[in-house]
């Protein structure tokens, strides 16, 4: 049994409860914000971080530490991170058209790099990942199969989110069978539809 | 004198036998080296899951004014996760794949499915 895992064992056979680092992962604009503050929201009442329709508004790890989620007899402690989407390209005069001068949408542009890089790295110190994608959209991409494909690699256990069920062109069954080697549970951060599904799944799923 | 061919778009095929050659940063520096002259590549194998967030760190790192970044799409010929597969690659052979990949300025959009990738490009006239 390698090291950490017979250490969280131990830890867990003397009652000390293992924390969660619960991973929040996906394409820019795919309501990772909304959902992280929708489970931040309904178990400390206190917001992770500022949502936006421009992309890239979050450019650093958010971290809210200490979440205590009590779902079907079970409590489950965990560290939210809200991690910045990852994309391919970052182009400065896209920030132009939501009103930044081209000095701010450069520098924007310049952070946004960074916290895709961030986000990048942390894959390899998550325990548990949500894989956010919108489910108006077409999710077979590059950006969610590499996603999906490194957290594979490294064992982690995945919950792929259908998000924005709220919106009339949502289709899950497109998630469901791009990805039907993983859980997919359907939700809306924003309205919080069906987010009790997602506690259980996490605390089936997680490790 | 005016290139003739400068409003056109080049396609670069590259054999497997050129990138076996090249691992880790060394591939990265290969294949972004290539996209930022305005090349679309088509590469005579697929990505590890690994090397495609490596090179998506890249891109991040050489984002600048005049690029933007890339759009890559990858097609995995045989599942890499069946017994036969885990051995030809151990012995250090190939499963085969596809990866196409060009820099965003030029492909408009990259449609992809589990055995076939559509590709949409455009050279804006200089």
């Amino acid at each position: 049994m390698p090291f950490r895992k017979f250490l969280g064992w131990f830890k867990g056979f003397f009652g000390k409860k293992k924390i969660i680092r619960l991973g929040l992962y996906g394409p820019p604009n795919a309501g990772k914000t909304t959902l992280a503050n929708k489970i931040s929201m309904d178990w400390t009442g206190e917001p992770v971080g500022k949502v936006s329709e421009v992309p890239h508004e979050t450019r650093e790890v958010q971290k809210k530490e200490k979440v205590t989620v009590k779902v079907g007899g079970k409590t489950i402690v965990m560290n939210l991170l809200d991690m910045p989407g990852i994309s391919t390209k970052i182009d400065f005069e896209e920030f132009l058209q939501y009103g930044f001068s081209a000095e701010d949408a450069k520098q924007r542009a310049k952070e946004a790099t960074k916290g895709v890089i961030e986000a990048i790295k942390w894959l390899e110190n998550v325990d548990t990942a949500l894989v956010i994608m919108d489910s108006t959209r077409d999710p077979y991409t590059q950006v969610n199969i590499t996603i999906i494909g490194n957290l594979e690699a490294r064992n982690i256990p995945i919950i792929i989110v259908a998000n924005k069920i709220d919106l009339p062109e949502s289709n899950t069954k497109w998630i469901e069978e791009a990805f039907p080697q993983h859980p997919v549970i359907n939700v809306s951060g924003l309205t919080g539809s069906n987010v009790n599904d997602l506690y259980s799944a996490i605390a089936k799923y997680s490790k | 004198m005016k290139n003739p061919l400068m409003n056109n778009i080049e396609l670069e095929f590259i054999s497997s036998d050129i990138l076996d050659d090249k691992k880790g940063e060394d591939k990265m520096k290969y294949i972004l080296d290539r996209i930022r002259e305005n090349k679309i590549l088509v590469m005579e194998e697929s990505l590890s899951s690994t090397e495609e967030a490596k090179l998506i760190e890249e891109t991040m790192r050489s984002i600048s004014e005049k690029f933007s970044g890339i759009e890559v799409s990858t097609l995995r010929e045989k599942s890499d996760s069946g017994i036969r597969e885990k051995l030809i690659k151990l012995l250090g052979g190939r499963t085969g794949g596809l990866t196409v990949i060009g820099p965003s300025k030029l492909i408009k959009q990259i449609k992809k499915e589990p055995k076939r990738i559509s590709v949409w490009a455009e050279r804006k006239m200089e």
